[in-house]
């Protein structure tokens, strides 16, 4: 059975950007959200084997969905990679208190992506 | 994590999956463009692509007034408008050239900035309406861990140039 990723952003491009990379790059499933709130909802549901979360969103940012989704027992151990514009330390500080197990920085580089994720799902 | 890579094939696959990225960048700018439903929808396509195709969250529009000698601002965000409210053909020589339908990019390490303003420019991006430039994108400086302005990023500028009409003359085509 194909790995599943959660893509959560609230920008259409890049959900399409990220669907159409992973898809001709990767074997994974994708499913998307819009924003945090939809982001735990889904995954509670769709039980991925990873997020893929934006950081500033409408109604809950990803720091915010990454703290809530690590209290939710089935999504503890879930990796999540947060996607940031801002590559300063005290902002990736940030990320990793509130659960997240990576970032990447955007613009997404295509190759960077792919490698990032299948350091944790495997090819 | 390291993009180096040392067989044929990796570097192949990583050249693949570069390209794959590209398509990935300018099919999803040209889609959100053709795709927004009004000219606000149409100006924050233009924010979404600045912001997470190219790597700016500092860019405004600036619209062509009759004679061709002023562009006035007409949309921004992350720019203080009071700063930039209009922009002087006369005294901006790259703008001329934009004018005449053909985008100008800041070269990697160059320091020549591409308007008589404090603010770095990365881009001026004309917007085309019945192959005439009616604005100017103006992308003001990229994220600090984005080196330049790529090859990637003047194509996704060209979709802009030629698919962001909608965002100024609302009952663009398109």
């Amino acid at each position: 059975m194909s790995k599943k990723v959660l893509l959560v952003d609230d920008s259409t491009t890049t959900l399409m950007m990220e669907e159409m990379i992973l898809k001709q790059r990767t074997a994974y499933e994708c499913v998307t959200a819009k924003d945090g709130l939809d982001a735990i909802s889904r995954a509670v549901v769709e039980a991925p084997d990873l997020v893929l979360m934006d950081v500033v969103m409408p109604r809950m940012n990803g720091f915010e969905a990454c703290k809530r989704m690590r209290l939710e027992g089935s999504l503890r151990e879930t990796p999540i990679i947060l996607v940031t514009t801002r590559g300063e330390e005290e902002y990736v500080e940030a990320g990793f208190q509130s659960g997240c197990n990576d970032y990447i920085t955007k613009p997404i580089d295509s190759f960077e992506l792919v490698t990032l994720l299948h350091s944790y799902l495997g090819e | 994590m390291s993009n180096i890579s040392d067989s044929p094939a990796e570097l192949e696959s990583q050249s693949s999956t570069q390209d794959i990225g590209s398509q990935a960048k300018v099919y999803a700018a040209r889609m959100r463009l053709q795709n927004a439903v009004d000219q606000a929808d149409a100006l924050d396509a233009v924010r979404e692509i600045a912001a997470n195709l190219i790597g700016t969250e500092e860019v405004a529009v600036f619209k062509v007034d009759k004679k061709r000698s002023e562009l006035w601002l007409y949309w921004s965000f992350g720019v203080d408008p009071n700063k930039h409210s209009v922009l002087e053909v006369s005294r901006e020589p790259k703008l001329k050239q934009v004018l005449g339908g053909k985008a100008v990019y800041r070269l990697r390490l160059s320091n020549e900035n591409l308007l008589s303003t404090d603010d770095p420019v990365s881009a001026l991006v004309p917007i085309l309406v019945d192959g005439g430039t009616c604005a100017v994108i103006v992308m003001f400086r990229l994220f600090p861990h984005k080196p330049g302005i790529e090859p990637v990023d003047r194509e996704i500028c060209e979709v802009l140039s030629n698919c962001a009409g909608r965002a100024i003359e609302p009952y663009h085509s398109r």
